[in-house]
């Protein structure tokens, strides 16, 4: 009854779209202390490779290859992130952009470690050991009336599914605190910000290196649910992709990261033949969007007005 | 060998001068960072290819046509990305770097569709041509690049410092609402620096397809983003910078690939661009950083 419902291939787009989730919220915490990282894609990087190479070489658990993946690129967000608070805006954004491409470079040519441009095969999938460590404790997918593979898309959704509302929730209650108040009064000036008392280095580097766990998680994630990387996938047209979900959909508002990444991931899905033209339609759509509606989609005012039409329609009730 | 080495890095470095001098004008005058520069530079190597190569012509009017084909880029760059966003209120600094990447996409990805992913060869009639000197060897095409970048450098140097429109141009740079209250059409002398930086673009465009007898729309994105370093490297806005940058990036380049391991070459500029900005953030020859950019 339950299995036909469920269609692999849906559940694949869905945890794709959750990944990006991940990766739109990993530019939209920088950017909420006004940090503009185009590094992203190279922090997914590096937490896609730690992630897989612990994983294949030193046969650890899954999810600690994903934490210690994270937590890497987390580090090193936080050695960048402390010289480049002397950078702000343009210049921050060609200095991790400038990072990313470091990186990649690294994969590409340190061969005997990362295979080079051919990338990692063989990396353990999340899926399959999930259902191996079911079967260990006694449940199989046929006692929910499930085929095999339909069980193992489900648990990555699943997993996936948590970890995103996890992140979510903690960005949302952070933001609704003293750090996150903090974040948003650096973004609207600086100066003030520290005349107040806020120490900027502080929580510059903090929402700097929460964007490159994040990304980190995101990549180390991307890894294990591919099972195949390479130098490719963290390139600078990832990173613009990145950045993309989160100035479409609102860069003013988490909701607004989380639509763009939905919205962006579905659309060459449900349009197929719009897929071969994704990139110009994506150009064309950032030049507009800039002149029309440069926070987004979705921004505060609009979030309010939702709100007060709802109110309305239920006192109408 | 050194001799060579050092002659095959300054014509790959006055390359690089002239596409960072682009990028350089463009900050200098509107502050913002043209991301779609590379890409405009692309289509110019395109002009170039389909010029020489499909339609058989000579190489200076293959040069006219990219100028032509790019400065109309230039032109259409500025009325629809560059001038709606200006003193626009509510729009933040970032509007036009993000817009400008749009516009790189856009052409990156439109060339793809039109020419394929492909690399093209640049023919050029003098390509093998070369003088030796002694035990050295030098070809032509070496030359032809190197001195059309010296009268460019030279021309826009001269351009800037003696003629009226090269010191409303620089007046603009240094502030724009004085420069208007002079009466310099500042709205004409943007239009002017964007069409300018782009025509310089198109130029280099058609001497890297020279220089490497290949074309590929993946090379804006490549040869666009080494221009952003020498530009950071240089001194943003600095026209001297840009130039001296240029020349260093393309030194240490060929360099290391003579003499290092070459699959690291395109991490150079990039090091060097994060190593300077964490040193000295204001560039070689910048005097100070501008703020709130």
């Amino acid at each position: 009854m339950l299995a036909d419902f469920i269609n692999p291939y849906h559940l694949q787009i869905a945890s794709f779209i959750l990944i990006n989730i991940l990766l739109a919220i990993s530019v939209y915490v920088p950017l909420s202390s006004g940090q503009l990282s185009l590094g992203s894609a190279g922090f997914m990087g590096v937490g896609a490779y730690t992630s897989a190479l612990l994983t294949i070489h030193f046969d650890l658990p899954i999810f600690v290859g994903v934490l210690v993946g994270a937590a890497v690129a987390g580090c090193l967000g936080i050695i960048i992130g402390i010289p480049s608070l002397r950078l702000s805006g343009v210049y921050l954004a060609i200095a991790t952009l400038g990072l990313g491409e470091v990186i990649r470079v690294i994969f590409v040519n340190w061969e005997s470690l990362t295979k080079g441009s051919i990338g990692l095969t063989g990396i353990p999938q999340m899926g399959r050991e999930l259902l191996k460590l079911a079967r260990n404790v006694g449940i199989e997918p046929a006692m929910f009336g499930l085929r095999n593979n339909q069980f193992v898309y489900l648990m990555v959704f699943v997993i996936l599914l948590i970890l995103v509302i996890g992140t979510i929730w903690f960005v949302f209650r952070q933001q609704n605190s003293r750090i996150g108040r903090s974040f948003s009064s650096i973004q609207m000036d600086e100066k003030a910000a520290e005349s107040m008392g806020i120490n900027i280095t502080y929580f510059k580097v903090l929402s700097f290196s929460q964007g490159a766990f994040l990304a980190g998680l995101a990549g180390a994630l991307f890894a294990h649910v591919m099972g195949y990387i390479s130098p490719s996938d963290f390139s600078y047209h990832r990173a613009v992709e990145i950045l993309i979900f989160t100035v479409f959909g609102g860069s003013e508002v988490i909701i607004g990261s989380i639509f763009g990444a939905i919205f962006l991931t579905l659309i060459p899905e449900v349009l197929r033949f719009v897929s071969e033209y994704r990139y110009i339609i994506y150009g064309i759509m950032l030049v507009i969007l800039m002149a029309v509606r440069p926070q987004g989609i979705l921004d505060i005012h609009l979030l309010s007005k939702f709100k007060r039409l709802k109110r309305s329609k239920g006192g109408v009730r | 060998m050194l001799l060579e080495q050092f002659i095959n890095g300054m014509t790959l470095g006055s390359i690089y001068a002239i596409v960072a001098l682009g990028f350089t004008l463009v900050f200098g005058v509107l502050g913002i960072i043209n991301m779609a520069h590379g890409e405009i530079f692309m289509v110019g190597a395109f002009v170039g290819v389909m010029t020489t190569g499909v339609l058989g012509w000579p190489l200076w009017l293959a040069f006219v046509a990219s100028i032509v084909v790019t400065s109309i880029l230039g032109y259409l760059l500025e009325t629809f990305t560059l001038r709606p966003l200006r003193g626009k209120r509510g729009v933040s600094h970032l509007a036009p770097l993000i817009s400008t990447i749009g516009v790189s996409i856009l052409l990156e990805n439109l060339s793809h569709h039109l020419f394929g992913a492909g690399n093209k060869p640049f023919r050029t009639e003098f390509a093998e041509m070369s003088i030796e000197i002694g035990s050295l060897t030098i070809y032509i095409v070496q030359i032809v690049i190197f001195v059309i970048s010296i009268i460019l450098m030279i021309g826009l140097s001269i351009w800037l410092s003696k003629t009226k429109a090269g010191k409303a141009l620089r007046a603009t740079a240094e502030n724009l609402e004085t420069a208007s209250i002079l009466g310099v059409d500042t709205k004409k002398i943007i239009t002017l620096t964007v069409i300018i930086a782009s025509a310089m673009g198109g130029i280099a465009g058609i001497l890297v397809g020279m220089a490497f007898n290949s074309v590929s729309p993946q090379m804006g994105l490549a040869i666009g983003l080494k221009g952003l370093a020498i530009i950071i490297l240089g001194g943003m806005g600095n026209v001297k910078g840009a130039m001296v940058g240029g020349l260093i990036l393309g030194l240490s380049e060929t360099f290391l690939v003579a003499y290092g391991d070459s699959g690291y070459r395109d991490a150079i500029a990039f090091i060097m661009i994060i190593v300077i900005l964490l040193l000295r953030p204001q560039g070689i020859f910048g005097s100070k950083i501008a703020e709130g950019r």
